[in-house]
């Protein structure tokens, strides 16, 4: 019992980080209808800028900002060069130039920072773990879950009562009807890339405490899609509860699984898990049924 | 109404003549010219390290044609195609090793051959497996299963189990000889050249048959609309599946034609980036088109041989550029993908497209 109380806690604040991953990809879907496949390099670009400017002395508060800045700067740059071109092509296109630009990215992150693992020195969040009884918790996993939930809070509001909100998710929803209707669809995509930039820089700050930054901190971008998936891909609570779902179910199979089948089934569950659900609830449990005239 | 463009004073007098594949003596003849360059003079005049090239295009183009299929043909979008190639590699490379053939099929060179068909056919269940989601969802929730498809094959399945059979670590290696068709040794380069040849021609063919039977045109109806093809008729699941069988079939194929390029086999091969290569195989070929796939493979491939070429060059100058030539192969990659999909959409065989009629019309193009 304790075994299983454990492995259930554990799974819900990592899940609070697959849900701050997750909610990057939900927040581009829902602003500009496009799946961002390079959300995973938007995380690593976040998480070694952050690292760059706390090496050289600047606060850990004063670099996360100063990696929102850059963050919104270079989606904007991004949104400029490439997919302002692609306003009104077929979704296959604008998804394959994320593809493109994720290598792009990746291949340039390798080139700069290399692959070795590096660690933010000194640590910011003490080892020294919380503890309630015999639960003990991972200070950087509770500050993740924490910010998860602010996000959460912040970006709901945003989507509901803002002006700015309605106009994207109606640009997701239709971008030639929001264009007719005097939406101006340059400016709703710079804001969402500018958004996804940022989500996923204080996302790739807060990893890169976890374990040290190398490339394979960009793959926790495509592990947390069976969260997506979960909560559909255009919901906003979808995105937390589903991410903390996949989390519990990570640990519970890593905890019950892992004897029958060693190896990474912990990793490859959430994935197995995704395909059978999507046969029963094709676009998970929020999302947006789309429904089709011809 | 003929597909092409027909010459003056040729007319189709009877319906075949309107279906025919080569309807007119100059397609004919290029198409003849066409296999007679890969088949005879290719194999005489190339020399070891376009052999490789060529194989290399050959293998890709393979690849590139399921996904064609899928993605340019029925509109199901596929990121996790290198995982249904791992598994005709994988299939095809356990049956020549642990399978225990009867001693006459080795004899005759038949265990190679036989593997290759099996490899196809496993490859295909296993992208119908992945292919069921399609029957209730599309789009972006699609691209999600198949990439499941990788991650769940190569990266688990393949790498923690199935590479370990044998006891010997991650990496098969096929020892010299295993790998025979008929009286023949496939050792040279030469001979997977031909093999890749055979394969990739057959495989074409093949495809773009089907795409002018009814089941090409049902993919093509339920790519266009697939709600409109559903009130005509057309069962879209089961054409779907087909879909995805077919795709997986040849990405068998290419799997199994692999292990006798290299002898080696190992899950790296078959990474998630490969998938994805594949996808910007067609992309920057063109989607929809058979053209497309070959251009494509070999834009890609030659591409990818001049920047290593010129990193060879500049290394003298700059030694950190041959470590780093990995970082800089990803990057030039995505941003080819980029500037296709912006520049140029319909790809290679559009401009291909263009350039024939232009000649098809000269000297009066009005």
């Amino acid at each position: 019992m304790e075994l299983f109380v454990m492995s259930l806690i554990n799974g819900i604040m990592v899940g609070g980080v697959y849900a701050l991953v997750a909610l990057g990809w939900v927040l581009i879907y829902k602003c500009s209808g496009v799946l961002n496949l390079a959300m995973g390099e938007l995380t690593l670009i976040g998480a070694y800028v952050t690292l760059t400017f706390y090496q050289i002395g600047v606060p850990f508060i004063m670099s996360i900002i100063i990696t929102l800045i850059i963050g919104v700067i270079l989606g904007i740059l991004v949104e400029r060069i490439f997919l302002d071109r692609l306003i009104g092509e077929p979704i296959l296109a604008v998804l394959m130039v994320t593809v493109g630009l994720s290598f792009f990215f990746k291949g340039i992150i390798e080139f700069i920072w290399g692959v070795q693992t590096q660690a933010f020195q000194p640590p910011i969040f003490s080892l020294e773990p919380i503890e309630i009884g015999f639960i003990k918790i991972s200070r950087v996993y509770l500050w993740s879950f924490i910010l998860a939930i602010v996000l959460f809070l912040l970006f709901s509001a945003f989507f509901k009562y803002t002006h700015w909100g309605l106009a994207m998710q109606a640009t997701a929803d239709d971008e030639t009807a929001a264009l007719s209707v005097g939406v101006s669809a340059r400016f709703v995509y710079a804001a969402a890339w500018a958004i996804a930039f940022m989500s996923a820089g204080v996302g790739g700050a807060l990893l890169g405490n976890i374990n040290g930054i190398n490339i394979s901190v960009g793959y926790l971008g495509l592990l947390v899609l069976p969260a997506v998936v979960l909560g559909g891909l255009n919901s906003i609570p979808g995105a937390i509860v589903g991410g903390i779902t996949i989390g519990i179910l990570q640990n519970l199979s890593g905890t019950y699984l892992d004897q029958y089948f060693p190896g990474g089934v912990k990793e490859v569950f959430p994935f197995a898990f995704m395909v059978v659900f999507m046969l029963f609830k094709p676009y998970g449990f929020w999302g947006w049924e789309r429904i089709e005239r011809m | 109404m003929s597909n092409v463009w027909l010459p003056c004073g040729l007319y189709h007098q009877k319906y075949s003549e309107d279906h025919g594949w080569w309807q007119t003596p100059v397609i004919k003849g290029k198409m003849i010219l066409l296999l007679v360059l890969v088949f005879i003079v290719f194999p005489f005049t190339l020399t070891g390290y376009w052999f490789g090239v060529a194989n290399m295009i050959g293998y890709t183009a393979m690849g590139a044609l399921g996904v064609q299929l899928l993605i340019g043909y029925a509109g199901l979008v596929t990121l996790g195609h290198a995982a249904f190639i791992a598994v005709g590699a994988y299939t095809s490379a356990l049956m020549i090793l642990h399978f225990p053939w009867p001693r006459f099929l080795i004899d005759w060179g038949l265990a190679y051959p036989i593997s290759i068909i099996i490899s196809g056919i496993l490859a295909g269940i296993w992208s119908v497996l992945f292919g069921l989601p399609s029957a209730k969802v599309k789009g972006f929730y699609l691209i999600l299963t198949t990439m499941a498809a990788q991650f769940i094959t190569v990266d688990f399945l393949i790498t923690q189990y199935i590479s370990q059979i044998g006891g010997r670590g991650q990496a098969f290696s096929l020892p010299p000889g295993t790998i025979k068709i008929g009286p023949w040794i496939i050792d040279g380069e030469l001979k997977t050249y031909l093999l890749m040849a055979v394969l990739l021609t057959l495989s074409v063919t093949v495809v773009a048959n089907l795409l002018r039977s009814k089941v090409g045109r049902a993919w093509i109806a339920i790519r266009d609309n697939d709600i409109a093809a559903e009130t005509i008729g057309i069962n879209i699941i089961w054409y779907k599946l087909l879909n995805f069988f077919v795709a997986g079939f040849i990405a068998g194929l290419a799997g199994a034609f692999w292990i006798s390029n290299t002898a080696a086999l190992s899950p790296e091969h078959f990474p998630w980036f490969w998938s994805l290569w594949l996808v910007g195989v067609i992309l920057i070929g063109g989607i929809g088109s058979i053209h497309g796939v070959i251009f494509g493979s070999i834009f890609m491939v030659i591409v990818m041989e001049l920047i290593q070429y010129g990193v060879m060059l500049l290394s003298d100058v700059y030694p950190d550029l041959m470590i780093k030539f990995l970082y800089i192969k990803e990057s030039v990659f995505g941003l080819v993908i980029c500037v296709f999909l912006i520049f140029e959409p319909r790809g290679l065989s559009y401009r291909w497209w263009q350039i024939k009629n232009y000649f098809n019309l000269w000297p009066f193009s009005y």
